[in-house]
């Protein structure tokens, strides 16, 4: 790869550059919103610290990272450190899940709501050499060497490594959606009493879901950590919440495709927006507002999301055979 | 009422010359209490295998809450529910299903969002090959038992006549299908004590007399045992073996549907509670 690296950041230029930066984004904000989609919208649970597990998967690569680098092949230490994030994370959704999920009501939103704000503060405060505390903590490269010349074939790499991740863990989902497990998961969220009645165990299909959610979040987070080489507790605010839960109501609450369609979107104007000149910063400035708002009004007048569950295929199909019926009306009944 | 209890003992006990079979089923005098209401008071029922009962009574007489008592949706104030000869009292309400009692719902409560198959696959117990692991990696286990799953689940359709709504979504079915897919869910969990709540509610005569054959069929055919909810005076009298009349909370008579009919506190009630 060493040869071919300068030619590739020739042939990226500057456009090529903020593209690929933006396509890793995506499959990262990707992977956060379908993994949220299985908990608050497939799950119908209420989670709002997705933010926390992406934080404890982030961190969980980092140190694992710091820990091994240099002692096993580089491929291997980033394979590892990615197995590690997705099981504290799991571990991080076990203990918030298991006691919330026994109950019926809305728990879940009161306690997912502190655990991501007590993870930001934990690693905030952690002792510097063991997570970097508030400065941050640098993760080493373990997949390349990154320099001037081989910045922008890092950035291919990644961007290859974020699509394939989120077409297998959006086929994961869907496959799981549609088995028995995924049926049991579907009825517990549109009618627990009913689902316990019927021999399904609420409690087990709610903790599996939130369980496997959680766990695609720190999945995201050693791809986001990896990436950025260095991560700082900052970025794990609760905003981010509010980013994620928007781009899963705005792909539609139970809908794929729809999720990561939302991702390109919301993350194509953030970008954008960035480059706007100082003349209009304000729309910058103001974005926590404006993503609120965004939000807001989407519950309110599209509370399913703006596709509803569908999958853009399913519109695909109904725009087409709209169109293809259109002509005909005309000749029917008198 | 105990000259009626005794007349339906000796009833059960010479249909068949045989001796009185232990019972599938049984409730040992449960009370429900919310708050300072007393919505079902000692009430001790108890059928046999194979056996139709009814259970009648007006508007708030403790109908329901008697069949949330008995499937573990709400606890017991007191007393106990005793199914397939084990105290069930303090199951939870799935660990009773899988024992092998389902039921209806009064208030439909079909998944809205869910295909009428998957309302039904649902509750069919998954054979092996089902996990989560086989499933997201598309195992040929997995599809197996998938295939086995979507031809069980279609033939229960197919039984209630509900296999054209096999895709349509639960809540876009017909009123009156809803109440059938009800049925059918039910039997996926392959029960051995069917209780219905109001399964004929909002249909008329003519459904209801056919939907009452299908149940009358589907005990035969499925070795069922039948609690069913009903507010039509003449339907349950129609099929059931014996009936059980609540008021208030109490059981007020219990007996064959002839002697019911005839039992003046009966009739007190339901021309006192102005129903029917
Ligand atoms: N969860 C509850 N909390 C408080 N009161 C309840 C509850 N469930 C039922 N009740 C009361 O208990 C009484 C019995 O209600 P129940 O629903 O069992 O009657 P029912 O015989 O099924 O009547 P219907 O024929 O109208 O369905 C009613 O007075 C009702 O208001
Ligand atoms: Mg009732």
């Amino acid at each position: 790869m060493g040869g071919g690296a300068p030619l590739l950041a020739i042939a990226l230029g500057p456009e090529g550059y903020w593209w690929a930066n933006l396509l890793v984004l995506v499959s990262v904000y990707s992977l956060l919103g379908l993994s949220l989609n299985l908990i608050n919208g497939y799950g119908r649970m209420f989670s709002l610290g997705h933010h926390g597990f992406w934080a404890l998967g982030a961190y969980g690569a980092g140190w694992l990272t710091v820990a091994l680098a240099g002692t096993l092949p580089g491929p291997l230490v980033f394979v590892l450190s990615c197995l590690f994030a997705m099981g504290v994370a799991a571990a991080g959704g076990l203990v918030i899940g298991l006691p919330c999920l026994r109950l019926r009501g809305d728990y879940l939103a009161i306690a997912t709501l502190g655990f991501g704000e007590i993870v930001r503060i934990a690693i905030q405060n952690s002792p510097r050499e063991l997570l970097g505390g508030a400065e941050g903590l640098t993760v080493p490269r373990v997949l390349m060497e990154v320099g001037p010349e081989t910045r922008a074939a890092y950035r291919l790499l990644f961007v290859g490594l974020g699509l394939v991740l989120v077409v297998l863990v959006a086929a994961a989902i869907r496959n799981y959606v549609r088995s028995a497990r995924g049926r049991a998961m579907l009825a517990t969220a549109q009618d627990e009493v009913a689902a316990g009645l019927l021999g399904i165990d609420p409690t087990r299909s709610k903790v599996a879901a939130f369980l496997m959610g959680s766990t695609l979040a720190g999945l995201a987070g050693a791809v986001y950590a990896h990436y950025q080489g260095n991560i700082t507790p900052l970025e794990f605010g609760f905003m981010e919440m509010v980013k994620i839960f928007l781009i899963v109501v705005l792909g539609g609450l139970g809908s794929i495709s729809g999720c990561v369609l939302a991702a390109f979107v919301l993350l194509f104007v953030e970008q954008w927006l960035g480059r706007l000149p100082d003349s209009v910063g304000w729309v910058k400035e103001w974005w926590q507002v404006e993503y609120a708002l965004v939000l807001v009004l989407l519950m309110i007048f599209r509370p399913r999301g703006l596709l509803g569950p569908r999958e853009l295929t399913d519109v695909w199909r109904a725009w087409r055979g709209r169109r293809a019926a259109a002509p005909g009306r005309g000749g029917g009944a008198p | 009422m105990a000259r009626l209890a005794r007349a339906a003992g000796r009833g059960a006990g010479a249909r068949g010359g045989r001796a009185v079979s232990p019972p599938l089923f049984e409730t040992r005098a449960v009370t429900k209490r919310y708050g300072g209401l007393t919505a079902v008071r000692a009430v001790s029922v108890r059928l046999e295998p194979g056996e139709l009962v009814g259970l009648i009574g007006p508007n708030g007489a403790g109908k329901t809450t008697l069949f949330n008592l008995i499937t573990g949706a709400d606890t017991v104030s007191e007393g106990r529910v005793w199914f397939a000869g084990r105290d069930v009292t303090a199951l939870k309400d799935y660990q009773r299903a899988r024992l092998g009692m389902a039921r209806t719902f009064q208030n439909i409560r079909l998944w809205p969002d869910m295909s009428a198959l998957d309302n039904v696959r649902a509750v069919l117990a998954p054979g092996p090959g089902s996990g989560a692991v086989a499933a997201v990696l598309r195992l040929p286990a997995f599809r197996r038992s998938e295939a086995a799953l979507t031809a069980r689940a279609e033939a229960l359709l197919d039984r209630l006549g509900l296999r054209a709504h096999a895709d349509a979504r639960s809540v876009d079915l017909p009123y009156g299908e809803q109440r059938k897919l009800e049925i059918c869910r039910a039997l996926a969990l392959e029960p051995r004590l069917l209780l219905l709540d109001e399964p004929a509610a909002g249909m008329n005569p003519a459904e209801k007399a056919a939907l009452m054959a299908t149940v009358e069929e589907l005990r035969r055919e499925r070795n069922l045992t039948i609690l069913v909810i009903e507010h039509d005076m003449k339907f349950v009298m129609g099929i059931c073996e014996r009936i059980y009349v609540l008021d208030h909370g109490e059981e007020i008579a219990h007996g064959r549907p002839d002697e019911v009919r005839a039992d003046p506190k009966v009739i007190e009630a339901y021309l006192g509670g102005g129903a029917c």
